[in-house]
């Protein structure tokens, strides 16, 4: 505490320094160096581990690390993170990974295939942060052939997740349940979830932000809402808004498709200004959500073909029908209480409401672990310039993590205010 | 009776051949004092193997006797012997009455070595007269007439008793005054049983057919040298002991299930099944590849099933001048049996006002069932003189169960969207097949040495064992979503997507080393029989459980989607988890117990007023060892000493009746994988989690009951009871994240009462007999959540308490059985009627609801016609009305399950 409060003394000091020598030179900021608390020699760790990671380390988790109530495991700027064995970090105090845009951390297993580590178990962490950090190829099965979510909460506490990527995952890739306070905001969830898995999945009386993400060919539904069937918390209760959500759903096959945002069992929040483009569904909020509390609008949907065929029935011994998918009709499905909006951007071919990707391949469905050689900022001229609304009331004002709504609708606004991937 | 006339006519028939003048004996036994006819009683002529015993009337008839000289014994249990001396003529009928009189020592209990005939009802009634005790008995004989076929279905006719089964039927646990199984005692000649269950200490009553039992036991009170875990009671299944004459009996039976005359029994390849997993045949390190997992134990096929058959057979002779004892016995039964079930799960309803549950589920499910039950027993006693006795029992049951399991679950609301119209949504398939070997053996050593007129040394050495193996119970998971478009009005299925398979091992073992050593004193005050008793028991108990799972997930297509599901043959798979669980499985975990106990008990006979009492100490060490999540208790140890006094008065009214009272306290244990902490994986739906602090339950029991012996096979009780239970163990709602958990978990307190009435009527060839309980329980459950205001501000749960009645418990328990017998035609008849009320089987995680099985009503059939001198051909038919168990929740059914009627007929040979 002592240390936070002459710290920011010394940044008041500073700051005051720059406001009142502004006119004459550029100013000299001292940045006074601290030498990290309890370091972390680089090398093998496993067990139970507390204190700073550090930057330019080389780090190799041989078997699973717990960080115990009360302790704190803080990774500095540009630490580097090898996993082997298939092991995951238990959090049940503090974690911090703190990379920045110049000096991310990175998080990979040794062999850099998808599913070979555990994530992040922060079930009863005192406190997540995560920035500017890359976490890949997660996914593998518990001791029990139990399957594991990339990251996940399960605590009444703050979690901050900003500017990351978290890529080739294996199921969840963020599960944020039981009154989990959440900001997470422009970062890049990408080909996760083999055959299941959603992107951002949200239960159990989480509330906050989701904004300027990106989810790209997630198994499931890119940002889902719920709250339970056994109601021990208050309803789920987010603000999405501003998202990029392109190829969701298609992994998992017809009788599960997966939606680009869905609300339901319970939950409640605005859903605005998201671009989805060729999700196997679009928005759909269930009969079982908070219907009268979910406000949307100001969303664009978009195909880049009027129909998607999935042949996979086809190799079945013995054959069966082909499914064709209908994704316009699947913008908001039949059957839910989600309805287009007269603030939506409704594409009703391939010739409206075109968001303008500066590249996109066009694709439905792609395996996990795909790449992504796309590009999802706006062109000029697409439907999604201008088009977003700024005054819808946001529920989570305290967890907004200093953004807000854009004029434009999608992750990349043209006012570069949104996602800096 | 009848099987003892047969025996005599048996050998009498067997006379013929050698003489061809010989004369006959008839005579009545009665009681000396009250006139009563003594059915049962038996008479034998000494120096020869020829006997009978007394029917109904208490008449006996012994015909084709050589002409001579001989020595007539009466014998009843309870009563003294008495012979006389008589002569035999040719071509005449000689008559001699006996008037027995009661042997007060005889009846309390042990001291004579020997035989008491036990298997008769009249022997039965006998022993629940007699016993220091409060007890329920059901002899051979009367299981022999009845619908029943195996001790589950004997006991839930016992005044009292209900029975607990699970999905499907193959399990089956006594719940007693409506407290559950585990709540309740096990024995096997005596003997506490191993438990060949991976998580409780029970063992099915099931799988113990009926036909080698000699008696069936319910102890509703306890004295002090009875083992004390017993709150609601304790079973002790008798099995067959020497005859006093040579004795073999053979039966077979053919029957068949309506069930599987209305659909199709679902069968698999039992061929190719894997007894081990790859991480056991393997070793550690083992990364199991796709083509370790058979596929034929999924390929599923309808078949009609041949029909279900028994058999069984016993011998039992005394050797060199009835010295050595030997009974052996087998029975084999291929049994095909299933259910259907139809029900709905509901969830908390955020758009009714108040909350009530709503169902968000349909699940059907489908079992198709067989069992291989194949028992052995073996008795041998030897009698070194009238005073030395050794005795040695082995009784082993073996039981195989072959199980498919098909389910389907159809969303109404919920994570991936529900029903827009009946007849849609997205629908689960779970196809799971289950082969199970169960074997439980008990061996029992035991001598009785009468050392002097005062003292009497008994003891017994007991190896129960019971292991349990479960090889690769495969679990395949499948999808499919049925849509419909309002404008065209067409329904559309999607293509069945293959979702998961799960190939599980397990074995687990227990085993029970026990050694008891008692001695009795007597003595007289003042010519009033005293009885000091004092002995101690020491008990070994442990348990290894092991479980392997892995799990095997599609193969994804080129790309990237998920495969299509057509056939077992064709599907490809990746073992998602090549190391397997092993270890690491929530299921795999040592327990143990020992316990050391001691106890004092005297009993003192006035001449109206009999008191017992004494006190009883357990000393328990108790725990587990885990080998999973190293953040997790892995091993704990707990320790506890009970101190149980008890005391009994029973005062005869009359000749005829006696005015029973009793205290009693008793305790029971938590089950090993209560305590074992392990988190299940956090997959959805709902699991249970073992609680490391769970204290074991202990209560004070009270009992009153008035009993009436009008005639030696009618009777009469009426009984109430209270209970108070410290700390019972339920199982609660504990928090839910993406799973509902529950815990076991202590109780403060909980109250049960009832009363209890039983009668047996006989006029001319009718009888009647039945028995009603009435069971009232209370506990305070402070686990449910406030269903209008289900949490706090911090996002708490915000629970309340409750008062309900126990898990298991049913309000009304009622069985009548309307009887014919014709000793003339040799022929009997009855027809069994059950109801037993509403009865709570589960507890909600809200306030205001619970899980309630719908009142049941039961009818079942069965007669027996003797042909000729040896044969009976028989038949027993159950659940004639097709009764259906039904559980409601709120306003709507979450489950019906459908049995269906079976048919049963048989032939018996006796000799």
């Amino acid at each position: 505490m002592k240390t936070l409060k002459i710290n920011l003394f010394i940044v008041a000091i500073a700051l005051l320094a720059t406001i009142t020598s502004c006119q004459k030179e550029k100013p000299k900021v001292i940045i006074p160096v601290l030498p990290p608390s309890n370091p972390i020699t680089a090398g093998n760790i496993s067990g139970f581990i507390k204190g700073t990671m550090l930057t330019g380390s080389t780090y190799t988790v041989t078997a699973d690390v717990h960080v115990k109530k009360g302790d704190t495991l803080l990774v500095q700027p540009g630490a580097i993170i090898v996993v082997k064995n298939n092991s995951q970090f238990l959090i049940e105090g503090v974690f911090q990974s703190l990379g920045t845009q110049a000096s991310p951390v990175t998080f990979d297993s040794d062999t850099h295939q998808p599913g070979t580590w555990g994530g992040f178990a922060c079930d009863s962490s005192q406190a997540v942060t995560m920035k500017w950090t890359k976490v890949l190829n997660t996914g593998g099965p518990d001791n029990t052939g139990g399957t594991r979510r990339t990251l996940v909460v399960a605590a009444p506490v703050k979690v901050d997740i900003e500017d990351s990527w978290f890529l080739n995952g294996q199921d969840d890739c963020l599960g944020l349940f039981k009154g989990a306070q959440i900001t997470i905001l422009r970062n890049t969830l990408q080909s996760n979830g083999s055959t299941d898995g959603e992107g951002i999945n949200i239960k159990s009386g989480a509330t906050g932000v989701v904004a300027y993400n990106v989810v790209f060919s997630q198994a499931g539904t890119g940002i889902k809402l719920e709250t339970a069937k056994v109601i021990t918390t208050a309803e789920t209760n987010v603000d999405v808004f501003n998202n990029t959500l392109v190829s969701n759903g298609w992994r998992r096959g017809a009788a599960e498709p997966g939606r680009g945002v869905s609300a339901g069992v319970s939950a409640k929040g605005n859903i605005y200004n998201n671009i989805i483009v060729n999700c196997y569904h679009g928005i759909e909020i269930f009969l079982d959500a908070d219907v009268a509390n979910v406000k949307y609008g100001n969303n664009l949907f978009y195909a880049t073909a009027n129909t998607f065929v999935d042949n996979t029935p086809l190799a079945a011994t013995p054959p069966t029908p082909a499914v064709t998918v209908d994704i316009r009709a699947g913008f908001y499905p039949a059957g839910a209480a989600g309805v287009a909006q007269a603030s939506d951007v409704i594409s009703t071919s391939t010739a409206t409401g075109n968001p303008l990707f500066k590249t996109f391949d066009n694709s439905f469905l792609n395996p996990n672990g795909a790449a992504n050689n796309n590009d999802f900022h706006l062109q000029s001229g697409s439907a999604a310039i201008g088009k977003g609304s700024t005054s819808f009331t946001i529920r989570n004002p305290s967890l907004l993590g200093g953004v807000t709504p854009d004029t434009d609708m999608g992750a990349y606004p043209t006012d570069g205010n949104g996602n800096k991937h | 009776m009848l099987l003892k006339n047969l025996l005599v006519i048996l050998f009498l028939s067997f006379n013929i051949y050698c003489f061809a003048q010989t004369g006959t004996l008839k005579g009545t036994i009665t009681d000396e004092r009250t006139g009563e006819k003594l059915v049962g009683a038996s008479v034998s002529l000494g120096g020869t193997t020829i006997g009978a015993s007394t029917d109904v009337s208490g008449n006996f008839t012994i015909n084709n006797i050589k002409p001579g000289n001989y020595i007539i014994k009466a014998n009843y249990i309870g009563y003294n012997v008495i012979s006389k001396e008589i002569t035999i003529n040719a071509a005449q009928v000689t008559t001699v009455n006996f008037k027995l009189v009661i042997n007060s020592d005889a009846l309390q209990q042990v001291n004579i070595v020997g035989r008491l005939p036990n298997e008769t009802e009249a022997a039965a009634m006998a022993n629940e007269r007699y016993s220091d005790n409060l007890k329920n008995v059901v002899s051979a004989q009367a299981i022999a007439k009845s619908p029943d076929i195996n001790a589950a279905n004997v006991l839930s006719r016992v005044s009292g008793i209900t029975i607990q089964r699970n999905a499907g039927g193959d399990d089956a646990y006594a719940i007693i005054r409506g407290l559950e199984p585990r709540y309740n005692n096990t024995l096997i000649n005596g003997v506490q049983i191993a438990s060949p269950d991976s998580k409780t200490r029970l063992v099915s009553l099931s799988i113990v057919p009926s036909e080698l039992l000699s008696r069936v036991e319910v102890d509703k009170t306890l004295t002090p040298e009875m083992d004390a875990d017993a709150i609601g009671g304790t079973v002790n299944l008798v099995f067959k002991d020497a005859p006093e004459k040579r004795e073999i009996n053979v039966s077979g039976t053919i029957g068949y299930e309506q069930l599987f005359l209305d659909r199709k029994f679902i069968d698999f390849s039992k061929a190719n099944i894997s007894t081990y997993s790859p991480f056991e045949i393997n070793g550690q390190g083992y990364l199991a590849l796709p083509n370790d997992f058979t596929r034929s134990n999924l390929d599923f096929s309808k078949i009609n099933p041949p029909p279900t058959e028994t058999f069984s057979f016993n011998y039992g002779e005394r050797f060199f001048e009835k010295k050595l004892g030997l009974e052996i016995g087998n029975v084999y039964n291929n049994l095909y049996f299933g259910s259907n079930t139809e029900g709905n799960s509901g969830s908390w309803n955020p758009n009714s006002p108040d909350h009530r549950p709503k169902i968000d589920d349909i699940i059907t499910r489908n079992i198709s069932s067989r069992q291989i039950l194949n028992n052995f027993i073996l008795h041998l006693d030897y009698k070194f003189n009238d005073k030395n006795k050794i005795s040695l029992d082995n009784v082993f049951l073996y039981s195989r169960l072959e199980e498919a399991n098909f389910a389907g679950d159809t969303s109404i609301t919920g994570g991936n969207g529900g029903r827009t119209v009946p007849g849609t949504g997205p629908v689960s398939f779970n196809r799971q097949s289950t082969t199970d070997n169960q074997y439980v053996e008990n061996l029992k050593l035991a001598g009785k040495h009468v050392l002097n007129n005062s003292f009497v040394f008994d003891w017994f050495g007991a190896f129960s064992n019971a292991f349990r193996r479960v090889p690769d119970q495969a679990n395949i998971s499948s999808n499919i979503a049925i849509s419909y478009n309002p404008s065209t009005q067409v329904f559309t299925k999607t293509p069945e997507y293959f979702d998961n398979i799960t190939r599980n091992w397990g074995h687990n073992e227990d085993k029970d080393y026990d050694i008891s050593g008692n001695l009795a004193y007597k003595t007289s005050i003042k010519n009033s029989p005293l009885e000091i008793k004092i002995g101690g028991l020491y008990r070994n108990k442990s348990r290894y459980n092991y479980e392997d799972e892995y799990v095997l997930r599609p193969l994804a297509n080129s790309d990237g989607s998920k495969p299509v599901f057509s056939n077992i043959y064709t599907s490809q798979w990746t073992v998602y988890n090549p190391l397997g669980a092993n270890a690491y499985n929530v299921n795999n975990y040592d327990g143990f117990e020992y316990i050391t106990s001691f106890y004092g008990q005297f009993k003192f006979n006035l001449p109206r007023l009999e008191i017992f009492g004494g006190v009883r100490a357990e000393i328990t060490s108790e725990g587990f060892n885990i080998r999973q999540d190293i953040t997790n208790a892995q091993g704990v140890t707990d320790n506890y000493t009970d101190i149980l006094p008890s005391l009994n008065f029973k005062y005869k009214l009359t000749e005829k009746a006696n005015l029973r009272l009793v205290y009693f306290s008793s305790l029971s244990r938590p089950a090993f994988f209560e305590l074992v902490p392990t988190t299940p994986q956090s997959s959805g739906g709902s699991a249970e989690k073992g609680n490391p602090n769970l204290k074991h339950s202990t209560a004070n029991n009270f009992d009153i009951r008035y009993e009436l012996f009008p005639k030696g096979d009618e009777q009469f009780f009426i009984g109430a009871y209270y209970k108070d239970l410290i700390n019972p163990i339920e199982l609660t709602y504990v928090s839910s994240g993406t799973t509902t958990l529950t815990q076991p978990q202590n109780a403060p307190h909980a109250t049960v009462a009832g009363f209890e009435l039983a009668f047996t009527k006989f006029m001319g060839n009718f009888g009647l007999s039945g028995n009603y309980a009435y069971n009232y329980s209370d506990v305070n459950d402070a686990h449910k959540i406030d269903r209008l205001n289900p949490f706090s501000s911090n996002n708490q749960p915000n629970f309340v308490t409750e008062h309900r009645m126990l898990l298991g418990a049913s309000v009304h328990d009622l069985n009548t059985s309307l009887l014919y017998r014709n000793i003339k035609r040799k022929f009997n008849a009855q027809l069994a009627f059950q109801f037993l009320g509403k009865t709570l089987i589960g507890t909600y995680a809200y306030s205001g609801d619970n899980y309630i099985q719908q009142p049941l009503t039961n009818l079942a059939f069965s007669a027996d016609k003797s042909i000729g001198k040896h044969l009976t051909i028989f038949t027993k038919l159950n659940n004639l009305l097709n009764t259906h168990t039904k559980v409601v929740l709120y306003n709507f059914e979450n489950g019906n399950e459908v049995t269906k009627a079976t048919y049963l007929v048989g032939m018996r040979y006796n000799y």
